[in-house]
């Protein structure tokens, strides 16, 4: 509504003044006259106090990239404030956003400060916020302008980097420079053993006290330290279960989004290289990488993931190659053809670890209900999968946060010494 | 609906049926006091509607009706003064909108400007005798109505820009 108009207050004003004093002047109603008599302040301020031009109002967005519960400030621009004395702004409610105040409504006066509107989203994904009303109204409540609708804004939400953390050494470091211990020997701070000096080796590396008691010289050798390739693969099938942001419970998607943005977090800190699959209708394939700009191309794919109940499960995980990596398939694994997918990586070497994403899912009151027999069916059925799984040596364990991964990824360092064949 | 708004919309309830009370121990016509209980509940309910409307202009009238000027009048005068100023308070938003506690002070020093014009008013029509007054007071108070309703009228009317 582009128009500044009478408020509903002014008007009422402004009929007791008129009344009143018609009757008080025409009938000579002297009580008419002393009863409308505080109103004619009211309407004659109100009637005077009309803005002149129409504001134009916009709203600006502080931030559009945010960390679940983190907080972005809705600013409100009014290009000219004159004659306007206070400002009403009432947000729409959004899912998975909070705002401040509580209910999304908020007013000030103007030679105060423009009231501002915060928002906090609660959930990873694609957030809308900032469809808000704003009212404007002159001196002595006399006009009013608006509501005016605002435009909503795009809000790119990243999950939240869950605390994770983990002291266990990836099983097959490859690359050139990491933190990993090597089976290789090199030039890292790992003490690997002592020889005897040969053409080529480092003065600096000598053992002094070795060699005086053999009179021969003899170094020190240590291993290299390397990075990793990393593989993230994301179940982005299906998402079981209700999504309460960050204070409330989590879905199966919610799971598996945060455990893969914190194992991607860590492990690009480390030094590793990282890689994400995410599988949906639509499948995204992030290549490895490291960096923090990196760390952000992951965090950004993940907050768009979608489910999408027309999606299939894939007959296998196109990795590219996977030698010396290691994969973690971050999944409720209720579809059979992505267990037979991660059946086939463990067999073509890869050191797969299955996540298990599903949570923990309290049981509906009435356990004979045909959507609680159902769901026991197919929990039944996820349980035996899971176990064929691990009889193929590919572990899997329940996300829990910190030290997950730590007992599966010593385990899998221990095998990855043994030689084995690999099937082609 | 904060415990504030709960509060101020009691109050918004109670103010015109406590300017109608004034009148005990003589008894308004139940047909009165059904109206002006129910039209300052709806207002109370919705600050803008026109319930308020009907409801100040009920209470005027049984008072005017009755030709009653003692200090009663001053009383319900304040009390329909508050509640207007009340209701506009509490029109600046929707029901879960906290009162801004500015600007109930500036109402309220607003409110005290407002109620200047009433004492002096009812000084004024108690010691004035309308018989012996000049007779162009009354025509120039007519002109002035006439002149202020045509403004109304005029600046009242919405102005698209």
């Amino acid at each position: 509504m582009k128009a500044w108009r009478p408020t509903p207050s002014l008007v009422r004003a402004c009929l007791i003044t008129l009344v009143g004093l018609a009757g008080g002047v025409v009938a000579g109603l002297d009580v008419m006259v002393v009863l409308a008599a505080p109103f004619v302040l009211l309407a004659v301020t109100g009637l005077v106090g009309r803005p002149r031009h129409g504001p134009v109002i916009r709203t600006q967005i502080d931030h559009h990239r945010l960390h679940e519960g983190q907080g972005a400030s809705s600013r409100l621009v009014v290009d000219d404030l004159a004659g306007v004395e206070h400002v009403t702004r009432v947000a729409a409610p959004a899912p998975h956003v909070a705002t401040r105040p509580a209910h999304g409504a908020v007013g000030a006066l103007v030679d105060r400060d423009l009231p501002v509107l915060e928002f906090s989203p609660r959930r990873w994904g694609r957030r809308v916020i900032g469809a808000e009303r704003v009212v404007l109204t002159s001196a002595w409540g006399g006009w009013r302008w608006g509501p005016v609708d605002m435009p909503e804004h795009g809000l790119s939400v990243l999950p939240q980097m869950a605390p994770y953390d983990s002291r266990a050494e990836v099983p097959q470091p490859d690359g050139l420079v990491g933190r990993h211990r090597s089976r290789r020997l090199g030039s890292g701070t790992e003490f690997e053993g002592i020889r005897q000096f040969a053409a080529g080796d480092r003065l600096k590396r000598i053992n002094w006290p070795v060699s005086l008691r053999t009179g021969d010289l003899h170094v020190v050798t240590t291993r290299a330290e390397q990075d990793a390739g990393v593989w993230l693969v994301v179940d982005g099938l299906r998402d079981i279960g209700v999504s309460g942001g960050i204070d409330g419970a989590s879905s199966s998607l919610d799971l598996t989004v945060r455990a893969a943005a914190a194992l991607a977090e860590h492990h690009i800190r480390t030094g590793d290289r990282v890689g994400l699959l995410v599988l949906a209708s639509d499948p995204v394939r992030v290549r490895l990488g490291t960096g923090a700009r990196h760390l952000q191309r992951l965090h950004g794919t993940l907050a768009r993931v979608r489910t999408d109940m027309r999606s299939a499960a894939p007959e296998r995980l196109d990795l590219g190659s996977t030698a010396g990596s290691v994969v973690h398939v971050l999944s409720p694994m209720l579809f059979t053809p992505l267990v037979t997918a991660t059946a086939s990586l463990q067999r073509q070497g890869a050191s797969v670890v299955v996540i298990d994403t599903l949570g923990e899912r309290e049981p509906g009151p009435d356990r004979l209900a045909l959507s609680a027999l159902a769901a026991r069916m197919q929990k039944i059925e996820r349980d035996d999968r899971l176990q064929q799984l691990a009889a193929l040596g590919c572990p899997v364990v329940p996300w829990r946060g910190p030290g997950t991964l730590d007992t599966v990824l010593h385990q899998l360092a221990r095998r990855a010494q043994v030689p084995k064949v690999r099937a082609r | 609906m904060t415990p504030t708004a709960w509060v101020l919309r009691a109050v918004l309830l109670l103010l015109p049926c406590a300017a109608l009370a004034l009148a005990l121990p003589e008894r308004p016509h139940p047909l009165v006091i059904a109206v002006v209980v129910l039209c300052s509940a709806w207002w109370a309910w919705s600050p803008d509607h026109l319930a308020g409307m009907v409801t100040l202009a009920t209470v005027i009238a049984w008072w005017t009706v009755h030709d009653v000027v003692d200090w009663r009048i001053l009383v319900v005068s304040v009390l329909l003064v508050g509640a207007h100023l009340l209701a506009t308070v509490l029109s600046y938003g929707p029901d879960v909108m906290a009162v801004d506690r500015h600007l109930a002070v500036v109402w309220v020093r607003r409110g005290l400007l407002t109620l200047v014009p009433l004492p002096i008013t009812w000084v004024a029509l108690r010691g004035l005798d309308a018989d012996q007054a000049p007779s162009w007071v009354w025509i120039a108070a007519a002109l002035t109505v006439v002149v202020m309703v045509v403004a109304t009228l005029r600046l009242t009317q919405p102005v698209d820009e």
